[in-house]
């Protein structure tokens, strides 16, 4: 170690020798006659240590012991790489302490592990093709769904995360409101909430705050714009499926909108939060159209309490009924892809903090 | 030994802040230390050198290629190694999937993947843990890590901000042989607080206080000028050269000022 430092000193570092004194540590007058190892001989001259030395047994025992110094512990785990004599000697101070029985235990279970015959723990497939010992005991995971997991991990965030089971939960509270609770809005309450899903999904899949790789992507070909689509991808391919079918289960009311009525709406919104994050980044767009659509959808209700449901119905009826409405949403969701497009460079450096 | 790093007049700023002041270098093949008190630019430096952080101004040429364009730009990260200062991973990856998905990020091909990412993990010293889950291991293995993936595509130009950071004793040692030895072939630019990285890794030094460049020369030239200077009492040659170089470009800056 501190040969490698350049630093001149023989690489005890322990004070009491430190003092200019040439002798080198197994000649300290305190020890001369306790220390077994004929002084003179050095089998293992180490480069750039001109002075030869050995562990004296007070060093090995205050090694043992963990008392020694930081600095000198690594002078004398360098050493004793190289020393037989002074490691047999380090080895039996550290067997004296209170560590040895424990020692000796995992000695002993390493043995029996290691001369248990293979073919009797060993399975078939325990071996891949380079010869490697593989994790084959992912219960038998073949070794393409593996590969397929990670590829889904990489591709989404937050499939595998709170985000997933926030979609199911969804879903499930609006279907065992209808039928469970005998709701009859259940449809109309989904669709208010399904749009800002894939929105949350979004937030939480891309960008400086949610991805912790995110740095180490950007530098890289496939990092920006790519990878934020893939992962949009992932969220929009369990979300739509999902949500859609969970509002075509519920009772749809009369004259209530469609289950796919939320799509178009939400493919805009999506595509919003993309366009607006490559200015302000994605957590903040996301979190700033949620608010948003939440708002159009339910700020009349809260101004007008004690009406019921109805008018919840009636303001998605506004917003998501009819061909003037999905129109409208339709001509949004091309403008905020042509926007999209414009501004794709911008991803390819660090969204802002 | 051709330039693979040009850069001028370059500028950074965070917000109000210049954390580069007009900077001129050039990084040919082999190690380069970039030294510098904290807050210095390094980080800065290091960033726009990896393509994730826009310069306000100047011009940036890295391995030839003028990365102010997109396609220029998505060539360049191809052969581009980058280890942040601070970066994340996914816990439930194991180290080999931590590193091949860097290589997929990196558009390696993907025949040659397996093979590269088991030789990043073993140059790195991690081949008994690369199938260990990464949340199992430690800061400094996590580091290990994170200096594979950054050197899994056998990157021309190979950025490293504070790589050492995290790593015990022995594993700095073998970590500056492996920067030697990516050096060969390579342009390596490492940022560090410790002098003593300098010394024995790279050969040539850039030292960085307040968004300048304070002094710029090899390895032997910083040392030589801490052996003309100070008493042994100021810690070793290296260090004392570099406490100098900074002084004396403090004084500069001073008699400039007046």
């Amino acid at each position: 170690m501190s040969a490698t430092h350049g630093n001149p000193t023989p690489p005890h570092g322990n004070p009491t020798h430190r003092d200019g004194n040439p002798t080198p540590p197994h000649g300290n007058p305190t020890f001369p006659p306790l220390n077994p190892t004929p002084p003179p001989v050095n089998p293992t001259p180490r480069r750039g240590s001109p002075t030869p030395w050995h562990v004296t047994d007070a060093q090995a025992a205050s090694y043992a012991t963990g008392s020694a110094p930081e600095t000198d512990a690594w002078s004398l785990e360098k050493h004793v790489e190289s020393c037989g004599d002074c490691a047999a000697r380090v080895s039996a101070a550290v067997r004296a302490t209170t560590a040895g029985p424990e020692l000796a235990a995992i000695r002993a279970s390493i043995l029996t592990a290691a001369t248990t015959p293979r073919a009797v723990t060993g399975r078939l497939g325990e071996l891949d093709a380079r010869g490697g010992l593989r994790l084959s005991a992912r219960g038998g995971v073949p070794h393409f769904a593996a590969r397929a997991s990670r590829l889904l991990w990489a591709a989404g965030p937050a499939v595998r995360g709170a985000w997933m089971v926030a979609v199911v939960l969804v879903g499930a509270a609006a279907v065992a409101l209808a039928y469970g609770a005998g709701y009859g809005a259940a449809r109309q309450a989904l669709l208010a909430v399904a749009p800002v899903l894939p929105l949350a999904g979004v937030a939480v899949s891309y960008g400086r705050h949610a991805d912790p790789m995110y740095e180490i992507g950007a530098s890289t070909p496939s990092g920006g714009l790519r990878l934020l689509l893939t992962r949009t991808a992932a969220v929009l391919a369990v979300s739509v499926p999902l949500l859609t079918a969970a509002g075509a289960v519920l009772p749809g009311g009369s004259g209530g909108p469609g289950a796919a009525a939320w799509l178009l709406p939400g493919l805009a919104l999506t595509l919003a939060t993309l366009a607006l994050g490559s200015f302000v980044g994605c957590r903040a767009a996301a979190g700033t159209l949620s608010t948003a659509w939440l708002l159009a959808v339910a700020g009349p209700v809260v101004g007008r309490p004690g009406t019921g449901s109805l008018p919840l119905a009636a303001d998605l009826v506004r917003l998501l009924s009819g061909a003037a409405a999905q129109g409208a949403w339709a001509a949004g969701a091309v403008v905020c892809a042509g926007l999209l497009v414009l501004r794709r460079r911008s991803f390819d450096l660090m969204e802002p903090r | 030994m051709t330039t693979s790093v040009t850069v001028r007049a370059l500028t950074v700023r965070h917000r109000r802040t210049v954390a580069l002041n007009t900077v001129d270098l050039d990084f040919r093949t082999g190690v380069h230390g970039l030294l510098g008190p904290n807050g210095a630019g390094k980080t800065s430096l290091i960033r726009v050198l990896a393509t994730v952080a826009a310069p306000a101004a100047g011009r940036i040429e890295l391995l030839g290629r003028d990365v102010g364009a997109h396609r220029e730009r998505a060539a360049v990260r191809r052969a581009l190694g980058y280890l942040p200062q601070e970066f994340g991973h996914y816990p439930g990856f194991t180290v080999r999937e931590f590193v091949s998905y860097v290589a997929w990020l990196k558009e390696m091909p993907a025949a040659r993947v397996p093979t590269a990412v088991e030789r990043a993990v073993e140059r790195v010293g991690l081949a008994d843990r690369i199938d260990t889950k990464m949340k199992t291991l430690s800061g400094g293995m996590v580091r290990r890590a994170g200096i594979a993936q950054a050197i899994v595509n056998e990157p021309e130009l190979l950025l490293l901000d504070e790589p050492t950071a995290g790593l015990d004793p022995e594993q700095r040692v073998e970590f500056r042989a492996l920067l030697r030895d990516l050096g060969a072939t390579s342009t390596v630019i490492v940022s560090t607080h410790l002098v003593e990285d300098v010394a024995a890794a790279c050969q040539e030094v850039t030292l960085i206080e307040s968004g300048r460049i304070a002094y710029r020369g090899t390895t032997a030239e910083l040392t030589a000028l801490g052996g003309e200077h100070g008493r042994d009492s100021d810690g070793n040659a290296i260090e004392r050269g570099y406490t100098t170089a900074l002084r004396a470009h403090r004084a500069s800056l001073a008699e400039a000022a007046r």
